[in-house]
């Protein structure tokens, strides 16, 4: 009997589960729930807003990518789960039987529990008819104001101010980006959106969407201020989607909970991506770190294991690369200090290295106990430094030997060939071991 | 697959293989008439060195030429959001027309060897020279005066490690 993998969810996680099911076993029975009939990646979709990309451009894998690997794909939402019969129920009445299940639900915004946030013209940006619906809007908006100050908000707020629309951007915290820099780097931002002409509010507390059940007509905040507008986009995270577990024994926390081998607390299921809450190699405690190719990797990993060659999953850690009217930054690890379901908390640095050599370019490196645990990188410096800085804190290599020269690194592995001989053990990749042996020769 | 590796024994940081590879990624593939036009665009390798001076080797020293291993799994592929980088027979390839400049592979690099320049620059394995072959097939390859980079397995390439290299080049280094 061929074994029957059922995935729940076609983004990031879902198509590289499916993907590599299918390399390793040509024989399988591959099935991809998803409630969205086309398969595109949800981070494009501020360039599709601001007209940079269009629909056929949004997707990540060629459109024929089903057929050609021989996965069902059925359009539908998964509905009820019975783990004690294998079956996975439908919204179209159909019942899947499993002997693998993945859970790659992925997350939905989270909306603020404001008055009239279920007002028409009210769009979070996680989903292409989120982005449609905006646009189909755009002929009729002059202002528009987006709620959270996050890379999903400040992405929406550029792509809406280069559609010509006049945007607020009211944050709750003291600064932008709060979860992805700190203080410091995140007024420069804030200072370019100002420059490009966005208004930025911070310490800005919506208490109600204003307007009839219609038409929107503004926000209003705590301090009785109102910013009118026509349309408004919610960038306030994400919550990981886990209705579908609803009566179901499966241990979950924030995520569902998933061990090393991303196998859930029950027997055959497993999950991937940003509803799943995995090992973080800074934190060393299950995670969520809602992001693309921790998402591709879980799938991947999740895959192996469903098809029984153990693999484990090396943990993840929050990383992102964004640019902002032309500025580029890097963010990861554990760079922010600002408290919060997903922020971070005191202690987990114990040194900065901090450099401006120049008005906008700025680079911090956040240490303890002599390991990299975070940094930021802005504006024009060799950002391909930021790829070998995030070995160096992924490996949780020792630095010590370099810490003068961190903050001028380029990208230069040739500098950190010495750490990597020394640590070997723990750059276990053929590519690594290559090196290591060639330059010991 | 075939892949670039360098003998540090070799490699003496002369740059001439970041000057090939350069050239070879602008339409003329000539150096003059790609500086004259403004064609030059960065190397997608880099000699980097380890010890104090990088043109010539400190006492335990090595120089390297280094560029994409293409990796297996590659982290700048899963990093990639548009599919603009993926794999092909082995090799990492990114298809420069759906790259929208995010960086998200630059930081995914452990090698540091994905040039941010509007788009994602990175090793191609000349493709333009896929009828070439021999040292020519590769651009870097071809301008190795002193032989270090090689083509082929790492099996391959241990081989040439293992082999002494002649006295002269200990003392060219």
């Amino acid at each position: 009997m061929k074994p029957r993998y059922v995935i729940i969810g076609a983004s990031a996680a879902g198509s590289s589960a499916a993907e590599t099911l299918r390399r390793h076993d040509p024989n399988a029975q591959i099935t991809v729930v998803s409630d969205e009939k086309i398969t595109y990646s949800k981070p494009l979709l501020s360039y599709y807003l601001a007209g940079k990309l269009g629909e056929e451009q949004l997707f990540f894998r060629s459109p024929d990518f089903y057929e050609r690997y021989g996965i069902e794909k059925i359009h539908a939402r998964a509905v009820g789960l019975r783990p004690e019969k294998s079956t996975v129920e439908l919204s179209n009445g159909q019942k899947l039987h499993y002997d693998k299940l993945l859970l790659a639900t992925g997350a939905a915004p989270r909306f603020p529990k404001v008055e009239g946030i279920q007002r028409d013209g009210v769009f979070g940006l996680r989903k292409l008819e989120d982005a449609q619906g905006i646009l189909a809007r755009l002929p009729k908006t002059k202002r528009a104001v987006v709620l959270g100050g996050g890379l999903v908000g400040l992405k929406a707020a550029a792509a809406l101010k280069e559609r010509g629309v006049a945007v607020t951007v009211l944050i709750d915290s003291p600064h932008a980006l709060s979860q992805m820099l700190d203080e410091s780097s995140a007024r420069i931002f804030e200072k370019i959106f100002e420059q490009n002409g966005v208004a930025i509010r911070t310490r800005a507390k919506p208490v109600a969407v204003l307007g009839t059940k219609e038409k929107i007509e503004g926000v209003q905040l705590a301090s009785g201020e109102v910013f009118p507008c026509d349309v408004i986009v919610v960038g306030k995270g994400v919550d990981p989607s886990v209705e579908l577990l609803e009566g179901t024994r499966i241990r979950r926390d924030y995520g569902v909970l998933v061990d090393d081998y991303l196998r859930t607390s029950v027997e055959n299921i497993y999950a991937a991506g940003d509803v799943a809450q995995a090992r973080d190699v800074l934190r060393g405690e299950p995670w969520i770190n809602a992001l693309w190719p921790c998402a591709v990797e879980q799938g991947r990993v999740a895959a192996l294991n469903m098809l029984e060659k153990k693999a484990a999953y090396r943990g993840s850690m929050r990383m992102n690369s964004v640019q902002f009217f032309g500025v580029p930054v890097i963010s990861a690890g554990l760079a922010v200090l600002t408290p919060g379901p997903l922020g971070g908390r005191p202690g987990e640095h114990d040194e900065t290295l901090e450099s401006r050599p120049a008005p906008g370019i700025y680079r911090k490196i956040f240490l303890k106990d002599d390991t990299i645990v975070g940094f930021v990188l802005v504006g024009d410096v060799p950002i391909e430094a930021a790829g070998v800085l995030r070995i160096l804190m992924e490996r949780r290599v020792n630095v010590a030997s370099i810490k003068e020269e961190l903050l001028e690194l380029g990208p230069d592995l040739g500098r950190l060939l010495p750490l990597i001989v020394e640590n070997k053990e723990r750059f276990v990749e053929r590519e690594f071991q290559e090196l290591v042996h060639t330059v010991g020769v | 697959m075939e892949r670039l590796f360098c003998d540090p024994r070799r490699c003496v940081g002369c740059r001439a293989c970041e000057i090939a590879c350069a050239v070879e990624h602008t339409p003329s593939k000539d150096l003059f008439v790609s500086v004259l036009n403004g064609e030059l665009g960065p190397p997608r390798r880099r000699v980097q060195a380890l010890g104090a001076q990088p043109y010539r080797v400190a006492i335990g020293g090595v120089v390297l030429s280094l560029g994409c291993h293409h990796c297996d799994p590659a982290p700048c592929v899963d990093a990639c959001i548009t599919g603009a980088m993926h794999k092909e027979d082995g090799q990492t390839v990114c298809d420069t027309d759906k790259c929208v400049g995010c960086w998200m592979c630059v930081m995914s690099c452990p090698y540091g060897a994905i040039t941010p320049k509007v788009k994602a620059l990175k090793c191609d394995l000349c493709p333009d020279r896929k009828d070439k072959v021999g040292r020519s097939r590769y651009a870097c390859v071809e301008a190795c005066p002193t032989e270090a980079l090689f083509a082929g397995t790492f099996e391959e390439f241990q081989r040439v490690l293992a082999e002494p290299i002649s006295a002269g080049w200990e003392g060219a280094r």
